[in-house]
């Protein structure tokens, strides 16, 4: 979910997005690049994602990840998802 | 749609998987390369091995499987190429297992499976009369086939044939003919070799010239291939048929095997004269396919034949039968299935199927010993981080790519069967022995399933490091024995049983009796007629001076004809043989009468039963007397004389005595003083003096009975041979355990012969472990032959399923065999070099 909203603002490539994760959660969450990986293969894989070949920032050959429809959908179905569960959480958490 | 596109995307992955491989390495190294120049040295250690973690990136991609697979085989394959002598071993017992149940696939195959190569097999029906209360008829009236021809919606054509025998020029042996409906050939799609086949305009005409087509094995054996034979005349049944053709050698026919000569039926009853087949509405005269008409299926057909049989029975009440409706089977096959067929074949798939079992309970054992040798690798491979389940995964593999070519060897090795049966055999040139998908599809599931059998356990056992333990060795043994037993125990049986048919009289005499038949019937002669006619051949016959006594009988002796009912008497099923004899007959076959009177003539509403009839349905009490089924009273026990049914230890008959309605169906038998050979051309005449259109046909009852002893035999022969190869698996198996069991304890038998244990009892010790298993494995062996074999006693001439003698003799062999095996390798442990051993390692 993490990968598929920072994809949202714009494609990436893999180290912008772990680099983009760990700036944005405050350097908080450090994305593992061991599980980046597999995750964005499964991203590809299930259609979320297309990768193109694009030039990085230091001047080198390498894939950009861009957001596709499919993904975009599975990004607010899964927001919501996660809302609805952090809703939940916290008002038992209130009340309890 | 989403989900299909995913699947598509996966199979993308799979064909550019290396590229993709590339792609990653460079994305991940850049990955690396950005963290350094960050200055984050940890990243360097989260990373971790590079490898590794694409490895892990690419298990997304859901083929990780594949490339283990692909890694396992070739591992596997290096492995196995490097012991030759293991490799070759274990795929030679495979490729026997696996090569035998192929071969009775490919047999079952043939006959019931695959379609003749005629045209458009699948439209093909073979039509069969039935009831719904069991009554079945294999062909039907002549007029009905013509009825349903004509008023079928859902049938383009009806197929008709009849078999018949015809006299040759003046051969005494008649021919077998076939009538068929002329459009036969057309609509199957058959060639001539030379000349025509039928045409229905031209040949159907009332005055059309008789003609025939001719076989063309029939051609090449009779006529020696003379090509010019076609246009000239033959005799047949004395009258003047032209030879039209030479169907192609590829042509089947529908019913397997070799036709002699193709008659249009049309014209079967100028050839035999007086026959009403054509007109006839009794019985089943001719067998009847039909051919689908475009868009119609076989429920369809059925559907409306049921219904047009409805309006036959409207039409003609005494010759349809109450609930009668037309079965149909696909109509392209060798063989129509019957009941007693398929439980003949299940018999003989799981003898089989246990071959296959011993040989995958052998191969089992094989492995378990090579994985001690293979103990070293094993360890180093765990050592350095492999899981077990990825050094089960590969042993499995390992397994599988034996069996494959196992299986390829037996596939290989049957389709060499297969081309010596037809060399040998003679067999039509229209079947293939080469394997169809249905025989590779067979293969290759044995391939798996022997695989599980053989592999599975052992790669278990080796991969969790208990292959040491001597559990798994005692199972393998007793189930190699238990399998070998009911092999060996049935083999010997039907062995016994074929002595015991040529042997021991078959309770009747064969050597110096002559069965005419006349086949009065056929020529349409009404019962006053027909006795007239066999009355006046009795006499006839009984004035040769060489002949002693003459008879009658409804179905000769090893005619060919068996009839069988099955009924109840006193509440009680029973399957008995019916016969229809004049009083002479017992004298004649010299079948005793043990108890009560033979017939008297004018002797009605009697009959004569077996002694094993009389034993079965009144033990113990006296069977003169009793009523059997339509009020007959028994007046007499006959000795056991299996005249029509000599394979069938339990089958009974009961005579009853001819009378003037059975005369048009008769045949003579007599006895001669000295051998009866060559009496069959003065029979002959005899009988075309009396009414010149009758062709007899004469057999010599000792002929039959070799006949039909010398198929059995070829079964038996195979049957034996297949438990004597059973028995050499399970030895080769016991050999390879018994070595193993003493290389692996060398050291121990070393030991007890220093400290001064003698050769016996070294031995004992370490054979010992074996003795319960076998003695437990012939047990049930044992206990599974007498439970099943009963399912047998058709097949064994008269031999118990339980007889002694043959399982006496087969266990010993078993036992002797076995010894031998555990025997020849433990000399070895003998001779060992005690000194040398104790210093090893």
């Amino acid at each position: 979910m993490l990968i598929l909203r920072v994809l949202h603002s714009g494609p990436l490539h893999g180290y912008a997005i772990a680099q983009r994760i760990h700036v944005l959660s405050s350097e908080v969450l450090e994305v593992e690049e061991g599980s980046l990986y597999p995750a964005l293969q499964k991203i590809l894989l299930k259609g979320w994602a297309s990768a193109e070949w694009g030039i990085s920032e230091t001047n080198r050959k390498v894939r950009f990840y861009r957001l596709t429809p499919a993904g975009q959908k599975q990004l607010e179905a899964e927001l919501s998802d996660y809302d609805r569960v952090t809703q939940a959480i916290q008002s038992v958490l209130r009340t309890a | 749609m989403e989900k299909f596109g995913e699947i598509i995307r996966r199979f993308g992955y799979l064909l550019t998987r290396n590229r993709r491989r590339r792609e990653l390495e460079a994305e991940m190294a850049f990955h690396r390369e950005m963290a350094d120049r960050a200055g984050r040295p940890e990243a360097k250690r989260t990373f971790g091995n590079s490898t590794h973690l694409q490895e892990q990136a690419r298990e997304a991609w859901g083929w990780t499987w594949l490339d283990r697979l692909f890694q396992d085989l070739h591992y596997a394959a290096r492995t196995l190429f490097r012991s030759p002598g293991f490799t070759i071993t274990a795929i030679l017992i495979l490729a026997i297992g696996i090569g035998v149940n192929v071969t009775a696939f490919s047999l079952f195959n043939m006959a019931l499976l695959q379609s003749l190569p005629v045209r458009d097999p699948d439209t093909l029906l073979r039509l069969q009369r039935r009831s719904l209360d069991g009554q079945i008829a294999g062909g039907m009236p002549y007029p009905t086939a013509i009825y349903f021809r004509d008023h079928a919606h859902t049938l383009s054509g009806i197929l008709t044939t009849a078999e018949g025998k015809l006299e040759l020029e003046n051969d005494v042996e008649p021919l077998g003919a076939s009538f068929i409906s002329s459009n036969f050939f057309d609509d199957l799609g058959a060639v001539a070799a030379h000349g025509r086949l039928f045409s229905p305009p031209v040949d159907d005409a009332p005055n059309a010239h008789l003609v025939a087509v001719l076989g063309y094995h029939f051609w090449q054996t009779r006529f020696s291939a003379d090509p010019n034979i076609v246009g000239r005349t033959i005799l047949l049944n004395k009258q003047a048929v032209t030879v039209v053709g030479i169907a192609s050698e590829l042509f089947p026919g529908l019913k397997g095997g070799f036709t002699d000569i193709w008659i249009p039926i049309t014209q079967q009853p100028r050839l035999v004269q007086g026959s009403k087949m054509l007109t006839d509405n009794d019985g089943g005269a001719v067998g009847v396919w039909a051919r689908l008409a475009p868009g119609a299926t076989a429920k369809s057909a059925e559907a409306e034949l049921l219904g047009l049989t409805s309006q036959r029975r409207r039409l003609d009440p005494d010759h349809v039968w109450k609930d009668e409706y037309i079965h149909s089977d696909p109509g392209a096959r060798v063989v129509t299935p019957q009941p007693r067929m398929l439980q003949i074949m299940a018999i003989f798939g799981s003898l089989t199927l246990l071959i296959l079992a011993v040989a995958c309970a052998n191969l089992g054992g094989l492995l378990l010993a090579r994985g001690v040798t293979r103990e070293h690798e094993l360890n180093i491979r765990l050592a350095i981080g492999a899981s077990r389940l990825r050094i089960f995964r590969q042993l499995f593999t390992e397994s599988l790519l034996l069996a494959v070519l196992g299986s390829a060897a037996g596939v290989g090795l049957s389709c060499l069967a297969f081309r010596i049966m037809t060399v040998l055999a003679d067999t039509p040139k229209w079947m293939s022995s080469m394997p169809d998908w249905r025989v590779l599809c067979f293969a290759s599931a044995l391939a798996l399933f022997s695989s599980v059998f053989f592999g599975f356990m052992p790669a278990l056992q080796l991969a969790s490091q208990k292959h040491r333990r001597t559990l798994a060795r005692q199972l393998l043994v007793g189930g190699q024995v238990a399998a070998s037993c009911v092999l060996l125990i049935l083999s010997s049986l039907l062995v016994r049983a074929v002595l015991h048919g040529i042997y021991s009289s078959p309770g009747f005499g064969y050597e110096q009796v002559v069965s005419i038949s006349p086949r009065l019937e056929d020529h349409d002669y009404k019962a006053p007629a027909a006795e007239a006619l066999i009355t006046r051949l009795a006499t006839r016959l009984r004035s040769l001076p060489q002949v002693t006594s003459v008879a009658l009988v409804k179905l000769p002796p090893l005619g060919g004809g068996v009839t069988r009912m099955d009924t109840k008497v006193d509440g009680r099923p029973l399957q008995v043989y019916p016969n229809w004899v004049s009083p002479e007959f017992f004298s004649t076959m010299q079948i005793p009468i043990l108890l009560g009177r033979n017939f008297t003539p004018g002797d009605k509403k009697v009959v004569i039963v077996s002694q094993a009839m009389a034993r079965r349905q009144w033990p113990g009490e006296n069977p003169l007397g009793k009523i059997y089924w339509d009020k007959d009273v028994v007046i007499g026990v006959a000795g056991n004389a299996h005249i029509n049914a000599m394979n069938d230890g339990d089958a009974v008959e009961i005579y009853a005595p001819a009378q003037t309605e059975d005369m048009p169906s008769m045949s003579v038998v007599f006895r001669t003083q000295g051998v009866p050979d060559g009496l069959e051309l003065t029979c002959k005449s005899i009988v075309q003096a009396l009414d010149p259109k009758l062709f007899p046909q004469i057999s010599l009852l000792k002929t039959n009975f070799h006949t039909a002893m010398r198929s059995v035999e070829i079964l038996v022969s195979i049957l034996s041979g297949v438990g004597i190869l059973a028995v050499l698996l399970a030895a080769v198996g016991i050999v390879g355990l018994v070595a193993f069991t003493v290389s692996q304890r060398s050291k121990e038998i070393a030991i007890r012969f220093a400290l001064g244990s003698s050769a016996k009892q070294a031995l004992g010790a370490v054979l010992g472990q074996y003795c319960w298993p076998v003695l437990i494995g012939l047990a049930a062996g044992l206990a599974l032959t007498a439970a099943f074999s009963n399912l047998m006693r058709f097949m064994l001439y008269g031999v118990s399923n339980l007889d002694p003698v043959s399982y006496a003799a087969a266990i010993a062999l078993l036992v002797g065999i076995l010894v031998a095996a555990a025997l020849l390798p433990a000399r070895r442990a003998l001779k060992i070099d005690i000194a040398r051993t104790l210093h090893q390692d």
